[in-house]
C-alpha cells in the first residue's frame, strides 16, 4: 500500500509538465550563481557565498560555542590545575589531558603538561565549560581555521588553546589570589 | 549467636563482635573512618554514631558491643543530624580540593560528604594552614591539611609492620600526623598506608597526578616478588577512556599496583616490592627472536631450536621459578620426558632488601618455586654435569657456566651476555599471560592477563607445544 504523506505535493497541469518547472528552477540557482559571480568579479562584498574558510561570518550569535581557549592566570600561566572534569564530562571524549606536579607554586600544585581537544570529535556542547571549577576553559564565538587534510591536525595542542584569542582577551585578574600570595610571600 | 534488631531488622552477631561489624556483615551501612577490620578500635572519628534504644546518647558503633536483645537505629533523625555534625567537624579545616586530590573518586570523606554532610560549611572562622605534600619518606607524600586525624595509618605503623615511625603530634585544632623520627620513614610495608588512608592526606609519590580513578580499572593478578604470592590488582587503563593524541603507550601502561584483599595468603596487605610490581615488569624488554645474536623470524627460531633439540645428546632443562603451573604442566607433557630438568630460582634477595621477616616477606624471591619442585623436584644445575644443550626458561640468566653446551633461551627481559644463545625466543611477563602459582604454603594462587603481549613475543606453554610436536 502506498503511504500517505502529511506534505503530499499539490500539482497542477504546469507542474506536471515537469520541464517547464524545471527550467525555471535552473533559472533561479543560475541567477544567483551569476549575481554572486558579478560581485566577486567586481570585488564588492555581499555575495551570498562565504568563502569559508578565508571568510569568517560576520552574524555568529553572540552565544555561539566556536573554539575553545584555555585563560590565564595573572602571572601568564594557565589557570587550568587539571581536575579533568571537563574530560570525564566531555560526551565525545574529545579532552586529553597529562598532568604535571609543581610543589613550588602553592596556589597551583596541579597543572596540565599537556591539554589537547580533538575537534574531529567535539560536537561543540559546552559542557566542558560548564562542569570547569576554575573558569579555566570558555568557549569563544569565532569559529576558526578548522579544515585540514589530516585529521591529526584537529588536535588543538595546549599552546594553541592558550593563545588563540581573535578578539577577546581571556585573561583576567584575581586580585584575592594576588592578596593571598603576599601574605604568605611578603 | 546472639540477636539483636538494627533498624528493625533482627540480625545475628557472633559473640564479641560490634555493632558496626554485625551491622556491616548483613549489608547495613554504616559510614565509618577510623574503624578498619583489622586494626584496634580507636573510635576517634564519631561518624559511625548510632542511637540505642534505652540509652541517652548516641554512641558510636564501632567500639560498642552487641548485647542480648539490644534495638538500634542507624537512620533516625537524630543520628543523622549528629552525623552532619561530625562531618562539619571533620570538614572545619579540610581544603576540599577534590580537583586535584588523587584520592577524588576513591575517598571516604567526598562520598560521606555527598550521601550525609550539608552543603556548606557553618563555620565562620578562615581554615588552618598546615604543611601540605611533605615528605614522610621517599615513596609517600603527606598533605596535612587533607588528614582527618583517623590514626589509621598510625595503628598500622604500630600493630601491622611494627615500624612505630608515624605518630600524631601537638593538641586540638593543631594536632597533625608526623614521622617521629629524624630520618625519612623505612617501612617495607609503607605503601599500605597509601591505600588504608580514608582521605587523601597520604599519597604515592610514585602516582601522584598520573591518572584519576574514575579512567582505571583493577585486574587481578600476583606478585612475583617472593613465594608468599600476594594477590594484587594490577589498574590498567580503562578501555572507555583509551587515550589518542598523549600515546598509544598510555593505554598499555599500569598505573598502580595495590593490594587485593586474600584471605588465605596475604590478608588486605602487600609489601613495598608489590606496590612496585609495574617497575619490575616495566624493564626493557626482549621483543624479537634471535639465532646466534642475529634476528631471526619467529618460525626460524622455533625450528632452529627443534633442530638443535633433535640433534642433542644429553639435553638438559633449566625450569623458571616464574613458570605458571599450566605452563609447567605444558612443558612436563611435551619436553619434559626427553630431558634432564633442573629447578631454577631466578632471583635472589637483592642488596638492602629485606630477605624474610614474619609478616609477609618470604627469602625465596620467586612466585612459583613450590610449583616447580612439585612437579619436577629440586635437582639443582651443575656446571659439569656435561650436557651438551641447555634449555633455559626464565630470566636473570648468565650463559658463562654452561660452558660450551648450546643454548636455547626462553627470557622476557633484556639482560647483557658475554655470548649469544644459539636460539632466544622472547616470552611473556605475568602480566600478559593469565595463570596461576602455587607459593610456599602450597596455596594456589590466580593471575588474569592485564595487556595482550607484542606481536612478536611467544607464550612459553605454545612454544613447547610446537618444540615438542
Ligand atoms: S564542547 Fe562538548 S564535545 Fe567539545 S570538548 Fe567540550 S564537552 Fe567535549
Ligand atoms: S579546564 Fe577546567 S575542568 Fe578542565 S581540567 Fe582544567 S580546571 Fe579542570
Ligand atoms: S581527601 Fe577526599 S574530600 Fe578531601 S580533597 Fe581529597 S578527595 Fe576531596
Ligand atoms: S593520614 Fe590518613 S590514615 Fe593517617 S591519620 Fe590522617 S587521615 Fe588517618
Ligand atoms: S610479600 Fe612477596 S609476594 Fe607479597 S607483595 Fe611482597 S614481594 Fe610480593
Ligand atoms: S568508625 Fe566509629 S568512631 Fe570512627
Amino acid at each position: 500500500m502506498k503511504k500517505d504523506y502529511w506534505n503530499k505535493p499539490e500539482m497542477g497541469l504546469w507542474e506536471r509538465l515537469y520541464i517547464f518547472e524545471v527550467v525555471r528552477g535552473l533559472c533561479i540557482t543560475g541567477g544567483v550563481f551569476f549575481g554572486n559571480m558579478w560581485k566577486w568579479l567586481t570585488f564588492r562584498k555581499g555575495a551570498l557565498t562565504a568563502y569559508y574558510p578565508e571568510e569568517i561570518r560576520s552574524d555568529y550569535s553572540p552565544n555561539n560555542r566556536g573554539r575553545h581557549v584555555l585563560t590565564r592566570r595573572e602571572n601568564g600561566e594557565v589557570q587550568c590545575v587539571s581536575c579533568n572534569m571537563c574530560a570525564t564530562v566531555c560526551p565525545a571524549y574529545a579532552i586529553e589531558i597529562l598532568s604535571t606536579a609543581n610543589f613550588d607554586d602553592h596556589f597551583h600544585p596541579k597543572a596540565p603538561e599537556r591539554f589537547e581537544i580533538d575537534y574531529s570529535r567535539c560536537i561543540f556542547c559546552g559542557f566542558c565549560v560548564e562542569a570547569c571549577p576554575e573558569d579555566a576553559i570558555r568557549m569563544v564565538k569565532e569559529v576558526p581555521d578548522f579544515p585540514t587534510y589530516d585529521r591529526n591536525n584537529l588536535w588543538a595542542t595546549q599552546d594553541l588553546l592558550m593563545n588563540w584569542r581573535p578578539t577577546c582577551n581571556p585573561a583576567k585578574i584575581y586580585p584575592a589570589a594576588q592578596k593571598a600570595l603576599e601574605e604568605v610571600h611578603p | 549467636m546472639i540477636e539483636l534488631k538494627i533498624d528493625n531488622r533482627t540480625v545475628e552477631a557472633n559473640e564479641g563482635e560490634t555493632v558496626l561489624q554485625a551491622a556491616l556483615r548483613h549489608g547495613i551501612e554504616i559510614p565509618h573512618f577510623c574503624y578498619h577490620p583489622c586494626l584496634s578500635i580507636a573510635g576517634n572519628c564519631r561518624i559511625c554514631l548510632v542511637k540505642v534504644t534505652g540509652r541517652p546518647k548516641l554512641m558510636p558503633s564501632c567500639n560498642l558491643a552487641v548485647t542480648p536483645g539490644m534495638e538500634i537505629e542507624t537512620d533516625s533523625d537524630d543520628v543523622i543530624a549528629a552525623r552532619q555534625a561530625v562531618m562539619q567537624f571533620i570538614t572545619l579545616n579540610h581544603p576540599g580540593e577534590c580537583g586535584i586530590c588523587d584520592k577524588a573518586g576513591e575517598c571516604r570523606l567526598q562520598d560521606y560528604h555527598v550521601r550525609y554532610g550539608e552543603p556548606e560549611s557553618i563555620s565562620l572562622e578562615p581554615k588552618n594552614k598546615k604543611p601540605k605534600f611533605y615528605d614522610i619518606s621517599p615513596r609517600i607524600l603527606l598533605d596535612s591539611e587533607r588528614c582527618i586525624l583517623c590514626s589509621r595509618c598510625v595503628r598500622f605503623t604500630k600493630e601491622v609492620s611494627g615500624s612505630h615511625q608515624l605518630g600524631i603530634v601537638e593538641r586540638g585544632n593543631h594536632s597533625r600526623l608526623e614521622r617521629l623520627e629524624s630520618q625519612p620513614m623505612d617501612d617495607p610495608y609503607s605503601d599500605n598506608i597509601i591505600g588504608l588512608c580514608p582521605v587523601g592526606a597520604l599519597l604515592s609519590r610514585d602516582f601522584l597526578y598520573q591518572s584519576r580513578v574514575w579512567y582505571l580499572e583493577p585486574i587481578r593478578s600476583v606478585c612475583t616478588g617472593c613465594s608468599r604470592c600476594c594477590s594484587v590488582k594490577v589498574w590498567r587503563r580503562n578501555r572507555h577512556w583509551h587515550l589518542r593524541s598523549l600515546g598509544e603507550e598510555m593505554n598499555r601502561k599500569v598505573y598502580r599496583v595495590t593490594p587485593q584483599e586474600n584471605r588465605e595468603i596475604n590478608g588486605p596487605w602487600i609489601c613495598n616490592k608489590g606496590f612496585d610490581l609495574h617497575k619490575f615488569m616495566g624493564r626493557k624488554r626482549l621483543l624479537q627472536p634471535m639465532i646466534g645474536g642475529s634476528v631471526a623470524t619467529v618460525d626460524e627460531a622455533l625450528s632452529e631450536a627443534k633442530k638443535l633439540l633433535a640433534a642433542a645428546k644429553s639435553p638438559a632443562a633449566l625450569v623458571s621459578a616464574h613458570a605458571s603451573n599450566e605452563e609447567l604442566a605444558a612443558f612436563k607433557e611435551t619436553l619434559g620426558s626427553r630431558m634432564t630438568v633442573y629447578s631454577r630460582e631466578d632471583y635472589k634477595a637483592e642488596e638492602g632488601e629485606v630477605v624474610e621477616d614474619n609478616i609477609l616477606i618470604r627469602e625465596n624471591k620467586n612466585p612459583n618455586s613450590h610449583g616447580v619442585h612439585a612437579m619436577f623436584g629440586d635437582l639443582p644445575w651443575s656446571v659439569d654435569s656435561g650436557h651438551d644443550l641447555v634449555l633455559v626458561w626464565g630470566d636473570n640468566v648468565d650463559y658463562t657456566p654452561m660452558g660450551n653446551a648450546k643454548v636455547i633461551h626462553l627470557a622476557s627481559f633484556e639482560m647483557p651476555q658475554e655470548r649469544h644463545a644459539d636460539v632466544l625466543i622472547p616470552i611473556s611477563t605475568t602480566f600478559e599471560r593469565s595463570g596461576s602459582f602455587t607459593n610456599f604454603e602450597g596455596k594456589v594462587n590466580r593471575f588474569t592477563k592485564v595487556f595482550d603481549k607484542p606481536g612478536l613475543v611467544q607464550q612459553a606453554g605454545d612454544v613447547f607445544g610446537r618444540l615438542g610436536a
